[in-house]
């Protein structure tokens, strides 16, 4: 009883008593009291200020509760029959029920009346706020409801917010505010979520900052109470307005609310508030929609790096990677902060994702390393991860095979310095696992394969295609079916459709193509159940890794069926591929040539997979307008190809060419197209050779490990009679076949 | 696995429980004598079950029969398919008895903390998935298939707490549309590339009952949370301000090797794992004022030390979404510290002159 000590010292400041325009020193009465005569207290002050029994009873509870004496408190108040006093308040005040708006303003005896309302509140309030201070929380609730049903039935048209009593309505706001609290302290949640929107949807004519506290704490209640509150009751909710219809939703909108009303100066900055709406969003993956809470916001509530690297996380969060780098451009230059650790992985982390700034990446990374010191020293490790990372991409770009072969090792460096700080991440392995299988280390690449695989149970799928493709290219199909077997097992029947068109490839690689036709089959059949059920709940993550292009199955299958001369199949499949993509349709009547073309088609289609997949959110629904011109990017260029490969076929070869420049012009990293160029050049005879020699080392540049590209520059090197470079380059794309996977290791 | 398969599955269950409604008084007796029995069947697995008149209480509430059955989850060779704890606890769920369910869900976080620790080491778990998926098929049927989605406001429309001067869209589909969970599939067996969401829906279940379980549990939670974050690097979180900075590597010995260890933090995981953290730190019983109860304060500790692990891990993992996530949360649970915001505003003026 710490506060009742304070208050014992607060006795002295108690002096007076005033009303009706008399004052008395309490002294006297409160000698009275502490002797327990309530009664004669009360006939004194009756006397000295010439109050009725209600008033005087009302004055001394007051004062016995400021002195701290709660029991007398609850004591003077039991003496008052407060439901009588309101009851008696009622008639006087209440509107005829048919009175309209305005009425209240010409309601005489407002005031007069306002004023005995006042009085009995205030004394059930104080009996409520004794109670609760007393531990007993359930009577004080009930107290404290009464006071607000009192209001409610004293005025039927809410509180008249012109001509209030104050001190009417400080208690009835005090009131609104204690009580989900003491239910809440009680325990029982179901009556504090009703009290908490009673508090909300019901006009007390609530001060700004008082509906703020209520609003947060009752978000704060509906994110962390763990009790469901139910919708709100059909009577609050208006035509055509929003209502939520679960706690996060209701959460997620009051705290938005008071986003705004800080926004509008209405309340004062509250950094929490902030703080549980990037909870809720985060928690729903919805961190776009923070990411423009935090571009509302007002400068000068945050510091500008704080801001920037916060939206960074939240773009980031949402996939919007362009958006999250360039804002960590501007916190990590140098007249900001430019060794923040958190803001360097995350830049790293966005540039090992893209070729064509992973230079960026490593700059950042390094830099991380550098600063991953002292209390961060457990970061290092990430940080080298992300160097790792970001040299293997710039592999991809690199200009000269010296270049290359010293990023390669940097990167394989990076990765196992890095595996020496967490040598329990999986991740990490499977990152190693990849560089390792890019590299043709297939060793390694399996080892770190099946630790993967170990490390995480068999959870991931990815761990299973990386283990799968590394054994198809040491060319143990066996096995790999094997391991595609035990896979399968793993995982529900709806996300096996990567995993069968592997199974399918590795069927074909071992010569087995009956198999590889019912694997088909049964991929198909997946794919079109998926169809008819797909509803647009599935959750984002499961469209985008697992849904297998149609369109492609259906190629695969026609090739596979024109291999063994099944041509009435080979028909039947051309015509499902068809009516999945309209566009191909007539040029393929114009030409007779189907395989080849189809050929050309698949390449495309497969290119488009490859292409779309960084581009996930657009599958997302939320495009934002880079990502947009980005996709529209790539589907021109792939149009280009496409038209370059009909021309082609035609037999237009300038046409076709115009194309294939018009498609690297668009995507100048795109291999299949400078390959596809190359070899047309090739063919156009000894003036294009040089040409066609320098487009396709374009292409082995970007794509050191395409056996194509060599296998077109032997051909090239064989025309211009260098037959020994010729033989180099037809035994590289030979060896490159022997450790060739059946998908390439860059699909990861 | 046999008992998973059997054809006592959540269906089959639901049907007792409708049945059992129009009958108050007979449902409760039937509740109490499905209590005595668990009881019952209870005092052949642990040494000592106390006698007590109100059997489903004490199995929630009664610290020595929770300090038998957490020390029997985490023996090594707990959690086989012919473990009888396992068996019980299925068993007990499988009853349909709303206070007894909750019983078992009080033995989730070590349950699935433990599996999870464990799965990897290819050790035989048949009974933990038993009861895991026992949960997953519980929430499966009581959601009907439906996926949990949340409705993003958008302040542009008018609402039930705030009016909009903007014209009234009609087209309410234009709200960003977050999926928390999408629709479940049943699942017979623990498959495992599944594991993760098994495991995540019956966290989602704990969750949505948490307010009724004893501290004691979400205090197990924090603790595996910890261990699944992997605290064994030197592990040091520095406030967003540079202000308080605690190393939890000291922490990390709370519970073995064996017991718990880092895992995959998937976000079908990290979101029902930060949901009860937040509970924990967050939740009423722990942030009320005057609050002398010393579990509450525990469970905060033991809350933020989980926390904080989980920040790390978010920071080795580069994720934003669970940085932000976690971030938030640690500077919610400084700012529940900082004092200066405990001013009462439903306390009265006091008042030299108290006039009328």
């Amino acid at each position: 009883m710490s506060e009742s000590g304070e208050n014992e010292g607060d006795v002295e400041l108690v002096r007076e008593v005033c009303a009706n325009g008399v004052c008395m020193k309490t002294s006297e009465v409160e000698a009275k009291l502490d002797q327990g005569n309530i009664d004669e207290a009360e006939s004194s002050l009756r006397e000295g200020l010439s109050l009725n029994y209600e008033e005087a009873r009302a004055l001394l509870g007051r004062l016995e509760y400021q002195r701290g004496n709660l029991e007398g408190a609850l004591r003077v108040f039991d003496g008052i029959d407060l439901q009588a006093a309101i009851h008696r308040l009622q008639p006087s005040l209440s509107e005829k029920p048919s009175s309209k708006k305005g009425r209240t303003k010409s309601d005489i005896p407002a005031q007069v009346s306002q004023h005995a309302a006042s009085l009995v509140l205030e004394a059930i309030y104080l009996k409520a706020k004794s109670l609760q201070k007393l531990g007993r929380l359930t009577e004080a609730a009930s107290e404290c409801k009464s006071v607000l049903d009192a209001v409610e039935s004293i005025f039927h048209q809410g509180i008249p917010d012109v001509q209030v009593d104050n001190r009417l309505q400080e208690t009835v706001s005090q009131a609104v505010e204690l009580l989900p609290e003491l239910w809440k302290q009680a325990g029982c949640n179901q009556e504090a979520s009703s009290a908490y929107r009673r508090a909300l949807l019901s006009q007390w004519n609530l001060d700004n900052d008082c509906c703020a506290r209520i609003q947060k704490g009752f978000a704060v209640f509906l994110l962390h109470s763990g009790v469901e509150a139910g919708p709100p009751s059909l009577a609050s909710q208006v035509d055509g307005s929003y209502v939520p219809k679960n706690n996060l939703e209701e959460a997620i909108l009051l705290l938005m609310i008071l986003m705004r009303k800080h926004h509008l100066g209405k309340i004062k900055w509250d950094p929490s508030v902030m703080e549980h709406l990037s909870f809720a969003l985060s928690l729903c993956s919805q961190t776009s929609v923070l990411a423009k809470q935090l571009e509302e916001m007002m400068p000068g509530v945050f510091p500008r790096v704080d801001r920037w690297n916060t939206l960074a996380l939240c773009y980031g969060g949402a996939g919007q990677n362009k958006a999250a780098l360039n804002l960590l451009r501007k916190s990590l230059h140098k007249h900001e902060q430019p060794d923040d650790l958190k803001a360097l992985l995350l830049a790293a982390k966005i540039c090992s994702e893209d070729l064509h700034i992973a230079s960026e990446g490593v700059e950042y990374a390094q830099r991380a390393i550098i600063n991953a010191k002292g209390k961060d020293e457990h970061l290092k490790g990430v940080a080298l991860r992300m160097l790792g990372l970001c040299l293997g991409k710039q592999v991809k770009v690199s200009k000269s095979d010296s270049e290359r072969s010293y990023l390669q090792s940097e990167a394989l460096k990076s990765l196992n310095g890095a595996i020496s700080f967490e040598h329990n991440n999986p991740d990490l392995l499977f990152d190693l696992g990849v560089q390792y299988a890019e590299q043709r280390n297939l060793n390694a690449a399996l080892r770190c394969a099946k630790q993967f695989i170990d490390l995480t149970g068999g959870s991931l799928l990815k761990g299973w295609r990386l283990l799968t493709l590394v054994l198809s290219a040491q060319q143990r199909f066996t096995e790999a079916e094997l391991v595609t077997d035990a896979a399968l097992d793993e995982i529900t029947k709806w996300e096996q459709g990567p995993l069968l068109r592997l199974k399918a490839k590795l069927k074909i690689s071992q010569s087995k193509p009956m198999d590889a036709i019912d694997t088909y089959r049964s991929l198909l059949a997946i794919i079109q159940a998926q169809r008819k059920s797909f509803g647009p709940f599935k959750s984002v993550s499961e469209v985008e890794d697992d849904k297998v292009n149609e369109f492609e199955v259906w190629h695969g299958l026609a090739t596979l069926y024109s291999r063994l001369s099944h041509w009435k199949d080979v028909e039947i499949c051309l015509e499902k591929a068809r009516e999945l993509k309209q566009l191909s349709s007539e040029m393929l009547h114009t030409e007779g040539k189907n395989s080849k073309l189809f050929l050309a088609y698949k390449l495309l289609m497969f290119n488009f997979y490859v292409l779309g997949k960084p581009h996930r959110h657009v599958i997302d629904g939320k495009t934002s307008q880079a990502d947009h011109m980005r996709g529209k990017k790539a589907k021109n260029c792939l149009s280009s190809l496409k038209k370059g490969v009909m021309c082609e076929g035609r037999g237009l070869t300038h046409d076709a060419l115009s194309c294939y420049f018009n498609a690297l012009l668009l995507e100048p990293y795109y291999v299949h197209c400078k390959i596809r160029a190359g070899a047309l050049l090739f063919k156009m005879g000894p003036k294009a050779l040089p040409v066609a020699r320098s487009l396709l080392s374009d292409a082995l540049t970007i794509e050191p490990t395409n056996r194509m590209a060599f296998y077109y520059m032997g051909l090239v090197h064989r025309d211009a009679g260098r037959l020994a470079d010729a033989a180099d380059y037809f035994q590289a794309a030979s060896m490159l076949e022997e450790s060739d996977p059946v998908e390439s290791f860059s699909s990861f | 696995m046999s008992i998973s398969d059997s054809p006592s599955s959540p269906t089959a269950a639901a049907a007792p429980a409708a049945a059992a409604a129009p009958d108050l008084a007979s449902a409760s007796i039937r509740s109490t004598f499905k209590a005595q029995s668990a009881i019952e069947s209870l005092s052949s697995i642990i040494t000592n079950v106390p006698d007590s008149p109100n059997p489903a209480f004490a199995l929630l509430h009664d610290p020595e029969i929770a300090s038998q059955i957490s020390s029997l989850l985490r023996q090594p060779d707990a959690g086989t398919g012919n473990n009888n704890l396992c068996r019980w606890l299925y068993d007990t769920f499988q009853s349909t008895d709303p206070q007894l369910q909750l019983v078992v869900l009080r033995y989730l976080p070590i349950v699935a903390g433990i599996y999870l620790s464990r799965v990897t080491l290819r050790k035989p778990l048949a009974g933990f998935e038993a009861v895991l998926l026992a949960l997953y098929a519980h929430e499966t049927t009581s959601r009907s298939g439906q996926p949990v989605t949340v409705n993003i406001p958008d302040l542009s429309q008018p609402s039930i707490y705030h009016e909009s001067k903007a014209p009234v869209k009609n087209n309410s589909m234009d709200l960003n549309l977050a999926v928390i969970c999408p629709s479940l599939e049943p699942h017979g067996t623990v498959r495992s590339t599944r594991r993760a969401r098994i495991v995540g829906v019956a966290l989602e279940l704990y969750h949505s009952k948490i307010s009724q379980l004893p501290v004691a549990s979400k205090i197990d939670f924090c603790e595996f949370c910890e261990a699944w974050a992997g605290g064994d690097q030197d592990v040091v979180v520095n406030g967003e301000n540079g202000g308080e900075s605690s190393s939890s590597s000291s922490s990390s010995g709370k519970l073995g090797k064996e017991e718990g260890r880092r895992i995959p933090l998937s976000w079908e995981l990290m979101q029902p794992i930060l949901r009860i953290l937040g509970h924990c730190m967050l939740g009423p019983e722990v942030q009320q004022k005057n609050n002398n109860n010393n579990n509450n304060k525990q469970l905060f500790d033991a809350a933020s030390c989980a926390c904080k692990s989980l920040y790390a891990r978010s920071l080795h993992d580069v994720n934003p979404k669970a940085m932000l996530a976690t971030g938030s949360l640690l500077s919610l649970a400084r700012l529940a510290l900082d004092s200066n915001n405990d001013i009462d505003y439903t306390e009265i003026r006091m008042t030299n002159v108290i006039s009328l």
